[in-house]
C-alpha cells in the first residue's frame, strides 16, 4: 500500500504509479501536453510540473512515481507560474494562426492558454519559419505549429509500429518529419494526427471545410472495412460526414484506427453510388423504378420461378459487408419463405471452410478470442497472409506483442511485420507448407504429445518431415527452422494467425491441420483473418446451406422444428447448394433465380468467363448493392442499399465479438438491406413485419438460444464475445481428414498449382492495406493513396521481361490478359507477380481459375501461371 | 607535484604502448588483476574519495557499487569522451597523448565491474584523437591488455571507439547512451539510472576520461595516499584547462583545491600587463561566472559552490577588462540555443529567447524592461528543464545579470560597450 497526499487529499494506491496517474485517479486535474495514456511517458512539455514536499525542484508528474508518504501540491503559486511560463515558451514559436487552423476549438494548447494564462506575449522577435507540406495525399503538416511533444512519433514507433516519422533538427528547429524529409509514404493510419494536440499534423480531407464546433452529432459505430470491428466515432453535420475518429478507451482498437477506418469514410459519396431501384426493361436497359414497382416485380418473378422450376432453382448470396440482421433476413427469405437451402456467400472461399475445419478439430468457438489479447501473447505465429494489411489493427496488436517481448514468426513474406521478425522464413511462394511441416514436426518431436485428442495425435504420428535438402531447396535456411522450433517451444500463450492464403492452395487441409497442431500442442489461440467485416456474422445467421441461425447445423434443426413454431415454416430438408454448386447449377441451367445481396460475384469471384457464363444463364437476377458494379450491370432488378455508415444493426468480428453498428447518417433513396429483403418476403407471403433492425434482432434472439439474453440495450454497453452468455450447441467434433500428411511436396508432384520448378512466375493476389475491396474503391481519400492498379514485380523479373518501373505492361494468362503499370519491389521474390482485386476491369480474380479443395472445401486458385509479360506502348 | 595524468606528455611518442610501458604503464592493471578481487578495487575507489571529473562530481566508488550490486548481465562500461563544454579541453591531452592511461583505467574498471564490453564515446570534433585511440586500442589488443583473455586471467573485455555526431547534449550520460544505441541524442527519464538500466537496458557505468585516468593511480598508491592529495573532501589530481586573457593558457595538472589565484597568476603567468581582471568562469561555460573578489576560492567540488559557482569540468575562462561580457554571454547563449536538443519546452524555447534579448542588449536595441524579462525567462527555465543543459544556461545568465548589472545597464543606456 502506498499512501500519498495530493493537494491535501489522501490517496491510497495498491501499486506504484506516476504522480499524474494518482492525481487523475483522485480526480485532480494536472494539465499536460506531451502525455498520452496510450504512449510511453516523455516528460518534455513540462506542463505537468508539481511541487513535492522536501524536493527543491518542481518535478514532472508524468515521469515521477509516487512513494509512500509523498506530499504533492499541484496548485501552488510556484506551480502556476511554471505552467504559465511553459505556455508562454510554447507560444514563442507557435504561430497564432488559430483563425485559419482546423484544430482551433479542439486544440489542447489553445485550451490550456485560455485556462492558465500567458495571454500577453513578451517575445519580440520573429517566429521560426518552416514551409507547410502538402506532399502527402491525405496528410498536411504544418511544422510551425509543432510543439515537439512527440506524441505522433511515439504513436508511430511505439503503437502503430510503422517507424515512419522522427524528430529532425534540434532545439527550436526540431520538426517532425519522415526520415527522408519528403513524403511520409507510410501506412497512413492517421494515428499521428489523432494524437497531435495542436494543428501540426492534419487531415487534408476536410481541410478548411469545417470547425470542430460544426459537429452536430457524434455516433459511436463499428467500422465496416474489415473484420476487426474497430469502434469509431462518426462526426456528422446534416447529411454530411465530417470525419471518423477513434477514441482511447473505446472498443477493440482503443484509440487507434487504420487508414481505411480513419480516412475511408468518403466511400459513401463516391462515384457510382446508386440511389434508386432499377429494373431491366424489355429494351435490355436498366431503368429507374419506384421501390413499390421494383419490389413487386422481384416478388412476382421469384414466385413465378418457384412455381415453374421448384424451390431448388432459387438461391441467395449473403454479404460479409452487411449486418447480421440483413443476412438473417435474406436467409429467412430463401429458406423459410421460399423454402430452399441454397444459401451461401463468399465466406465459402476461405473463412467459412477454414473455420469449420478448425472447429472439427477443436470444437465450436475455437476462433472466439479477443483481439486486444494478442498484445499480451508471448508468441505470434502468422501463416497465409499479412495481418497488418488484411486486418490492420490485429496486425498492430502483433507488433505490440513483439514490443512486449513476444517472438513473431511469419511463414511467408513478412510484409508489414518486416522488422518485427528475427529471421526470415520466406520459402518460394506455394511451398510454405514445407516450412510449416518442418517446424511443426520439430516442435512435436521435442515437446511430445499429451494424449488428449487421439484424432489429432494419430495424424501427427503419420506426419513426415521434409529433409534438409528440400528445405534449402524451397529457399529457407535449416538453421532458421531450428530457431523457429526453439522459439515456439518457449511460447506459453501463443497466438496463431491464419490468413486466407493458407486455404487457397491444394494443401489447405494440411496447412490448417499443422497450424491446428501448433495450437493443440501449445494451447494457443487462433485468429482467422477475414477481409469482410461480417463473415462470422453471416455464417452465424445461417447464410450457408448447412447452418441455420445461431450457427446450428441444419440436421439438428430439422429434428427440433423450432422454426416451424416460431416462423410458421420449417427448415427445408432438401440439401442446399453451396456457392460453387450454385454457380455450376446456374451454368447448367438448373438455378433460375439468384438473389445477390452486397456482393459482386462477377468481379470478386475467380474465373470471370465461367461466372459470366453462369450469370448469363440465370433467368432472374436480383442484386442489392451500394454501387453500380459489374454484377449490378447484369441484374434484372437492382435495389440500392444503405452502407455500413448508414444503418443500424450488429456485426460479429473475426474473434466472434458481437458489436452494435449504429446509423450515422442517411442516404437519400437507399434502404437497409434487411428492409428490402423483408418487403420482398412480405409480397411472397411472409406475415411478420418489422419496424427496425431491432425487431429483426428480437426475432433472431427468439430463434436462436445463443443470443437469448442479448439485446440492443445490452450491446450499447459493451461488445459480447461468443457464446454471448447464451447456449452454444456442440458442433460436429470428431475425426477429420487431412491430405498429404506423409507426402512432402505432394502438391508439386501434381504439377498444376505447385510452383516450384516452374520457369514462369505465378500471379498472386495482393491484399493491400489501402483497400479492402469494392467499398474502399469508392473512397477518394483511399484512391488518392492507391488510385490505380499495378503489377508488383521483382527487379529481376522486370529485367528479364525488359521493362522498368512505371511502364505499362500486359500480363498474359491462360484465361485472359490484363494491362496495368509495373511497380518494382526490391524485397520481392522472383517467382511471383502481385495484382490486386480492387479496380474493376483490372482485377486478379477475373483471370485465374479455381477448383474446390476436396477436404476443406475452400477455393483453390488455379491457372495462375503467367504465360508471358509484354510491355505495351501507350 | 609529480604529474600523473599528463605523465610523459613531453615525449612526442607518449601515445605509443612501448613508451607508456617504459614509464610503468599497465603495471597497475597487472597488479589489480592479479592481486585484487573486483570487490577490493571498488572498495579502494570508494575509499579514495574520487569524484567524477565530468562535471557533476558524483562519487565514483558509489556509482561503481550501485552497478556492481545490479544482478543483470552483461554490464557495459562507457567512457564519456564527448568533451563539448566550451572552454574545456582537459581530456584531449589524455586522449591524444596518453591514451593507454585511459585504456588501463578502463580495463581495471571493467575488471572491477565485470564488464565484458566497453565503448569510448568520443566527440565528433576530435578526429585526431580517434586515430590515436584506435591505434592504442589495437596495440593493447596485441599485447593482451584487451581481448577475450586479458593477461591470461580468463577475463574478457572488448573496447571500441564510437564517434559522436557533434551534439553537446550527448555529453549527458543518458543522451550519450541513446546516441550509442543509434538513436537521436536526447536525455532519458531517470530513474532508472544507467547503472541499473543503461545501454540496451543493461547496467551501464558511464565515467569521464579523466575519472578513468585516475584509477591506475589509486591502484598504484593506494586509496589512503590518494585521499591525501589536495582537498580531502574531493581529493586527487585535477586537470584544469585554462583559456582566455592569461599569458600561458593551457592544461595544468594540479591537486584538487588549488586556488584560482594560484592557477591564474602562478601557473598561467597572470594577465597581460596593464589589464585588470573582470571575471572568471571556473568550470566551463555552463558554470556561473565569478567576480574578481572570488579569486582566492579553492577549485574543488566543495568550495566553488560556496562561492556561487561550480567546478564543472575545471575549464577556467579568464576575462580581463578588454572583454565585453554581454558579447560573451550572447555568444554563450547562441551555443546553448544551438545545442538544446529540443526535448523540453523551457530549454528549447527559452535559450533562444535569452539569446535574442542578450543580442538586443549587445546591439543597443534593448530597454530596461528587457533585463527584467531576461531575468524572468531565466528564472522560468531554472528548475523546470528535463536535464541540466537548460538549467545551466539559465544559471549562467542569472549569475551574469546579478554580478554585472552595471555593464548591462551601460549597454542599454549608451548603446555601446563600456
Amino acid at each position: 500500500m502506498i499512501k500519498v497526499n495530493i493537494d491535501g487529499q489522501e490517496i491510497t494506491l495498491e501499486k506504484p504509479m506516476t504522480i499524474l496517474a494518482a492525481a487523475q485517479r483522485a480526480g485532480i486535474k494536472i494539465p499536460t501536453l506531451c502525455y498520452d495514456k496510450q504512449l510511453e511517458p516523455f516528460g518534455g512539455c513540462r506542463l505537468c510540473l508539481v511541487e513535492i514536499e522536501r524536493v527543491p525542484k518542481l518535478m514532472a508528474s508524468c515521469t515521477v512515481n509516487v512513494t509512500d508518504g509523498m506530499v504533492v501540491r499541484t496548485q501552488t503559486e510556484k506551480v502556476k507560474k511554471a505552467r504559465k511560463a511553459q505556455l508562454e515558451f510554447l507560444l514563442i514559436n507557435h504561430p497564432l494562426d488559430c483563425p485559419v487552423c482546423d484544430k482551433a476549438g479542439e486544440c489542447d494548447l489553445q485550451d490550456l492558454v485560455a485556462q492558465y494564462g500567458a495571454h500577453e506575449g513578451r517575445f519580440l522577435e520573429g517566429k521560426r519559419k518552416h514551409p507547410e507540406s502538402f506532399r502527402d495525399p491525405i496528410i498536411v503538416r504544418n511544422m510551425e505549429r509543432c510543439i515537439t511533444c512527440t506524441r505522433c512519433v511515439r504513436m508511430c514507433d511505439g503503437v502503430q509500429g510503422a517507424f515512419a516519422i522522427t524528430v529532425t533538427g534540434r532545439g527550436n528547429h526540431s520538426f517532425v518529419e519522415p526520415f527522408t524529409g519528403g513524403e511520409y509514404k507510410c501506412e497512413y493510419c492517421g494515428n499521428c494526427l489523432t494524437v497531435c494536440p495542436v494543428g501540426a499534423i492534419m487531415s487534408k480531407l476536410h481541410r478548411h471545410s469545417y470547425r470542430p464546433w460544426y459537429v452536430e452529432k457524434e455516433i459511436k459505430t463499428i467500422c465496416g472495412f474489415c473484420a476487426v470491428g474497430c469502434t469509431l466515432i462518426a462526426q456528422t453535420r446534416g447529411k454530411d460526414i465530417i470525419r471518423t475518429m477513434p477514441k482511447h478507451g473505446l472498443g477493440i482498437n482503443d484509440g487507434i484506427l487504420c487508414v481505411r477506418g480513419r480516412f475511408g469514410y468518403d466511400y459513401r459519396s463516391g462515384e457510382g453510388r446508386i440511389t434508386t431501384p432499377l429494373i431491366r426493361k424489355d429494351s435490355g436497359e436498366l431503368e429507374p423504378a419506384s421501390w413499390e414497382t421494383a419490389i413487386d416485380y422481384a416478388a412476382r418473378r421469384l414466385a413465378d420461378i418457384k412455381e415453374r422450376h421448384g424451390v431448388a432453382s432459387i438461391g441467395g448470396i449473403g454479404s460479409g459487408r452487411c449486418t447480421n440482421e440483413d443476412n438473417y433476413m435474406l436467409q429467412k427469405l430463401i429458406r423459410y419463405v421460399i423454402g430452399s437451402n441454397n444459401m451461401d456467400s463468399s465466406a465459402r472461399f476461405a473463412f467459412a471452410p477454414a473455420q469449420k475445419y478448425l472447429e472439427r478439430m477443436f470444437g465450436q468457438g475455437v476462433t472466439a478470442n479477443l483481439i486486444p489479447g494478442i498484445a499480451n501473447a508471448d508468441g505470434v505465429i502468422v501463416f497465409g497472409g499479412d495481418p497488418t494489411a488484411i486486418n490492420p489493427i490485429l496486425g498492430v496488436q502483433c507488433r505490440i506483442a513483439r514490443r512486449k517481448g513476444a517472438k513473431v514468426i511469419v511463414i511467408g513474406a513478412p510484409a508489414g511485420l518486416k522488422g518485427f521478425v528475427d529471421y526470415k522464413l520466406e520459402p518460394v511462394v506455394g511451398c510454405e507448407e514445407v516450412v510449416l511441416r518442418a517446424i511443426v514436426k520439430g516442435v512435436v518431436d521435442k515437446k511430445g504429445l499429451s494424449g488428449e485428442n487421439a484424432y489429432i495425435e494419430n495424424k501427427i504420428k503419420k506426419l513426415m518431415s521434409p529433409d534438409d535438402e528440400t528445405i534449402e531447396r524451397v529457399g529457407v535456411a535449416v538453421a532458421d527452422i531450428a530457431k523457429a522450433v526453439d522459439n515456439i517451444l518457449k511460447m506459453k500463450s501463443p497466438v496463431v494467425v491464419i490468413g486466407p492464403e493458407a486455404v487457397h492452395t491444394s494443401s489447405a487441409s494440411l496447412n490448417l491441420f499443422l497450424l491446428g497442431v501448433i495450437n493443440y500442442v501449445l494451447n494457443g489461440r487462433i485468429f482467422l483473418l477475414s477481409e469482410k467485416a461480417n463473415y462470422q456474422g453471416l455464417l452465424d445467421m445461417g447464410c450457408a446451406p448447412d447452418v441455420v441461425p445461431g450457427g446450428r447445423p441444419i440436421e439438428l434443426d430439422i429434428i427440433e422444428h423450432k422454426f416451424q413454431d416460431l416462423l410458421g415454416s420449417k427448415t427445408p430438408e432438401e440439401h442446399g447448394m453451396n456457392l460453387y454448386e450454385m454457380i455450376d447449377a446456374a451454368k447448367n441451367g438448373k438455378l433460375k433465380a439468384l438473389y445477390v445481396m452486397g456482393d459482386n460475384p462477377l468481379f470478386n469471384y475467380p474465373d470471370r468467363e465461367h461466372i459470366e457464363d453462369a450469370f448469363n444463364k440465370i433467368d432472374f437476377l436480383i442484386v442489392q448493392d451500394i454501387s453500380l458494379n459489374d454484377t449490378v450491370k447484369m441484374a434484372d432488378v437492382v435495389f440500392p442499399a444503405n452502407s455500413w455508415l448508414e444503418k443500424d444493426g450488429t456485426f460479429i468480428n473475426l474473434g466472434r465479438s458481437l458489436q452494435r453498428l449504429r446509423k450515422a447518417l442517411s442516404m437519400d433513396g437507399c434502404w437497409d438491406d434487411w428492409k428490402i429483403v423483408a418487403e420482398v418476403a412480405k409480397k411472397l407471403g411472409m406475415k411478420k413485419s418489422y419496424e427496425s433492425s431491432k425487431d429483426v434482432w428480437e426475432e433472431i434472439r427468439k430463434v436462436s438460444p445463443l443470443y437469448r439474453d442479448v439485446d440492443y440495450v445490452g450491446l450499447d454497453e459493451q461488445a459480447l464475445t461468443w457464446p454471448y452468455m447464451g447456449e452454444p450447441i456442440r458442433g460436429l467434433e470428431g475425426d477429420f481428414k487431412v491430405e498429404g500428411l506423409e507426402q512432402v511436396l505432394g502438391n508439386v508432384a501434381k504439377g498444376s498449382d505447385g510452383f516450384m520448378g516452374l520457369t514462369n512466375p505465378v500471379l498472386m493476389l495482393e491484399r493491400p492495406l489501402f483497400h479492402s475491396g469494392s467499398m474502399s474503391g469508392m473512397s477518394k481519400a483511399l484512391l488518392s493513396i492507391y488510385g490505380a492498379p499495378y503489377f508488383k514485380i521483382s527487379k529481376t523479373l522486370a529485367l528479364r521481361y525488359g521493362f522498368k518501373e512505371g511502364d505499362k505492361v500486359r500480363v498474359i494468362m491462360e484465361k485472359g490478359e490484363i494491362d496495368a503499370s509495373a511497380q518494382i519491389d526490391v524485397n520481392m521474390q522472383d517467382g511471383v507477380v502481385y495484382l490486386s482485386n480492387i479496380f474493376e476491369g483490372v482485377g486478379y480474380m477475373g483471370v485465374v481459375g479455381y477448383k474446390v479443395d476436396a477436404v476443406v472445401g475452400s477455393l483453390v486458385i488455379t491457372n495462375n501461371n503467367i504465360v508471358d509479360i509484354v510491355r505495351v506502348e501507350d | 607535484m609529480k604529474k600523473v595524468l599528463l605523465k610523459n606528455i613531453e615525449n612526442p611518442d607518449s601515445a605509443l604502448l612501448t613508451e607508456y610501458m617504459r614509464v610503468g604503464g599497465y603495471k597497475n592493471l597487472k597488479s589489480a588483476v592479479k592481486e585484487m578481487t573486483p570487490r577490493d578495487i571498488i572498495d579502494d575507489v570508494k575509499e579514495s574519495g574520487l569524484r567524477g571529473r565530468g562535471g557533476a562530481g558524483f562519487p565514483t566508488g558509489m556509482k561503481w557499487q550501485f552497478a556492481s550490486m545490479d544482478p543483470k548481465f552483461p554490464k557495459y562500461l562507457v567512457c564519456n569522451a564527448d568533451e563539448g563544454e566550451p572552454g574545456t579541453f582537459k581530456d584531449r591531452p589524455i586522449l591524444e597523448k596518453n591514451p593507454h592511461l585511459l585504456i588501463e583505467g578502463m580495463v581495471i574498471a571493467a575488471y572491477a565491474l565485470q564488464c565484458s564490453r566497453g565503448y569510448i564515446y568520443l566527440r565528433g570534433e576530435y578526429p585526431q584523437a580517434k586515430v590515436i585511440l584506435e591505434s592504442a586500442i589495437d596495440e593493447a589488443y596485441k599485447k593482451g591488455f584487451l581481448g577475450d583473455d586479458i593477461l591470461k586471467r580468463h577475463f574478457k573485455f572488448n573496447l571500441s571507439v564510437y564517434q559522436g555526431a557533434g551534439a553537446y547534449i550527448c555529453g549527458e550520460e543518458t543522451a550519450l547512451i541513446e546516441s550509442l544505441e543509434g538513436r537521436r541524442g536526447q536525455p532519458r527519464i531517470k530513474p532508472p539510472f544507467p547503472v541499473n538500466a543503461g545501454l540496451w537496458g543493461r547496467p551501464t557505468i558511464v565515467n569521464n576520461v579523466e575519472t578513468f585516468a585516475n584509477i591506475p593511480l589509486i591502484i598504484e598508491i593506494g586509496p589512503k595516499s590518494y585521499a591525501a592529495i589536495g582537498n580531502t573532501a574531493c581529493p586527487g589530481p585535477k586537470l584544469f584547462s585554462v583559456s582566455g586573457c592569461v599569458k600561458r593558457p593551457g592544461v595544468y595538472e594540479l591537486p584538487m583545491g588549488t586556488t584560482l589565484k594560484e592557477i591564474v597568476y602562478e601557473h598561467c603567468g597572470g594577465l597581460v600587463d596593464g589589464r585588470t581582471l573582470k571575471g572568471i568562469i571556473p568550470g566551463g561555460l555552463s558554470t556561473p561566472i565569478l567576480t574578481p573578489d572570488k579569486i582566492d576560492c579553492a577549485m574543488d567540488f566543495v568550495n566553488l559552490p560556496k562561492a556561487g559557482s561550480q567546478l564543472g569540468s575545471g575549464a577556467v575562462m579568464v576575462f580581463d577588462d578588454s572583454v565585453c561580457l554581454v558579447k560573451v554571454y550572447e555568444r554563450a547563449m547562441k551555443f546553448f540555443e544551438h545545442e538544446s536538443c529540443g526535448k523540453c519546452t523551457p530549454c528549447r524555447e527559452g535559450t533562444g529567447w535569452m539569446r535574442n534579448i542578450l543580442g538586443r542588449i549587445e546591439c543597443g536595441r534593448a530597454t530596461a524592461e528587457d533585463v527584467d524579462t531576461l531575468i524572468d525567462v531565466a528564472n522560468n527555465i531554472s528548475g523546470a528543464t528535463f536535464c541540466p543543459l537548460g538549467d545551466g544556461a539559465a544559471g549562467v545568465v542569472l549569475a551574469f545579470v546579478n554580478n554585472y548589472r552595471d555593464e548591462i545597464d551601460y549597454h542599454i543606456k549608451y548603446k555601446k560597450c563600456c
